[in-house]
């Protein structure tokens, strides 16, 4: 196994607010990575301080031992990413945005394929603003996935699915990472993290709780599945 | 460069596609360019020109002005607010990359809006210019280069949708109105003219107006260096101010 992703002592406040708070972490390749926390725990700033695009005010993010602010071209032709509640343009139809998302790499793979595997191939001429929610979200993930990527950020790519449509995207990802795909996924639902990580990393506050395998987190915890766990070490116990 | 064309191609299909770009920018000018020739073609708008000469040169601009203050700030915001911008940050290209084509589909809505209403002006009214071409086509580059600088300039400094949406008004309808694009200039009483002379737009079409009627016109370098130094100013302002996300 080898460290693809790795993050040390990384810090940033906004107005005084400290919403990230001395997070360390390392992400090996091939690994499903789960970084789970409330909303506004900190996990969307955390990808946006690894990925370059916002300046952490101490610590270091490095994929594949580059800075991805300083190394853009050659950190994210590998990289994939979905960005939570991602728009796109007005009007426009899914093949145009798959052929605008390809051009932007130096080998894409043919979105026909991968709009097959998501099963839109039939809304290849659609408006994606005309899309539900679940294939919009599909569509994203297949975005995320044009460049063929040997490590993709999904953040919250499950919210405001419903249960069907959310096992089918756990499929597609169960699929990834038996092809070796690294993934790192943010999420708020327990039973995701459960179905999906091989690890778990906890912040709240942006710090960080705890972190280890799904059964190790449980383990040091009072509870027998990992959403009690989950609200225990949240301090939130009144709840279960 | 082949896949920014694809890009922009792209980004031109959907400019073309809502459609305001044409309507504001293509179909006004030339409806406004008949109208004024049935009324008042052949008049004398001022001394030695008809009203046919005189809005020759100011209804070209009319695309420049609905590419400049309309369609490039309102997509650049809208890009902005849907984190289309931030998006392109997690690629190997650069958000300059989608800026770019948008930028690239103003010029080209400014260059239909011009040619149809060159064709219509000298196919259907019987325009002739009396001033050089090549120079025309200089100093409308000119106009359009800084008046696009002033639109990159108000996406830049608008931090909302909100903002940039109300901008947009209060920088298009004035230029569009009181510039001399639509209703003709010398029709102004002075006292107004004084006041549209601080729009930049008017100075970029008194500079085109001069030179389509072959004038000299004694303080045409001055309006360039006017044109030259909005340009600069607003491009670094720009540059210095832009916000992606």
């Amino acid at each position: 196994m080898n460290t693809c992703i790795e993050v040390k002592d990384l810090t940033k406040s906004f107005n005084g607010r400290t919403v990230v708070n001395g997070i360390t972490f390392s992400v090996e390749k091939g690994e499903v990575f789960g970084l789970l926390g409330h909303n506004g725990a900190g996990k969307s700033t955390t990808i946006d301080l690894l990925l370059g695009l916002k300046k952490p005010d101490c610590g270091t993010g490095t994929i594949f031992g580059l800075e991805p602010s300083t190394n853009r071209k050659a950190v994210f032709e590998r990289v994939g990413v979905q960005l939570q509640s991602s728009n796109y343009q007005k009007n426009i139809r899914v093949d145009e945005l798959c052929k605008e998302m390809s051009a932007l790499y130096e080998n894409p793979e043919d979105y026909r394929r991968l709009l097959r595997i998501f099963s839109l191939e039939k809304l290849e001429k659609s408006r994606v603003d005309k899309l539900s929610g679940g294939e919009r979200q599909k569509l994203s993930v297949a975005l995320a996935l044009i460049n063929d990527p040997e490590i993709v950020f999904l953040d919250e790519l499950t919210t405001g699915l419903d249960t069907a449509a959310r096992r089918e995207v756990w499929g597609h990802l169960k699929d990834l990472k038996k092809k070796g795909t690294t993934i790192f996924l943010t999420t708020h639902y327990m039973e995701e993290a459960e179905s999906l990580c091989d690890r778990i990393f906890l912040i709240k506050d942006g710090k960080k709780i705890t972190e280890g395998t799904v059964k190790e987190v449980i383990e040091s915890s009072p509870y027998e599945n990992l959403e009690e766990a989950y609200l225990w070490y949240m301090g939130e116990e009144a709840a279960i | 460069m082949k896949r920014f064309l694809k890009l922009y191609v792209i980004e031109q299909k959907l400019a073309l596609r809502s459609g305001d770009m044409l309507i504001f920018g293509v179909a006004m000018p030339v409806g406004i360019m008949i109208l004024i020739n049935m009324i008042a073609g052949q008049k004398q708008a001022g001394e030695g020109f008809t009203y046919l000469q005189s809005s020759f040169a100011s209804l070209i601009a009319v695309g420049i002005c609905a590419a400049a203050f309309m369609g490039i700030p309102l997509t650049i915001a809208d890009y902005r607010d849907k984190k289309i911008l931030k998006h392109f940050f997690t690629t190997p290209c650069s958000p300059v990359w989608i800026l770019g084509s948008d930028m690239l589909c103003g010029g080209v809505t400014a260059l239909l809006s011009a040619v149809s209403v060159a064709l219509v002006s000298v196919v259907f009214l019987g325009y002739e210019m009396m001033g050089n071409i090549l120079a025309f086509i200089g100093s409308w580059l000119l106009t359009l280069v800084s008046m696009f600088s002033i639109g990159l300039l108000m996406a830049s400094l608008c931090r909302t949708i909100k903002s940039v949406n109300a901008v947009t008004s209060l920088v298009y309808f004035p230029m569009l109105f009181l510039s001399g694009a639509t209703i003709p200039y010398e029709l102004f009483p002075s006292g107004l003219q004084k006041v549209a002379n601080f729009l930049p737009l008017t100075q970029g079409i008194k500079l085109m107006k001069a030179v389509s009627m072959g004038i000299e016109l004694e303080n045409v370098w001055k309006i360039v260096l006017l044109l030259v130094g909005i340009t600069a100013v607003s491009t670094v302002i720009s540059v210095k101010t832009f916000r992606w996300e």
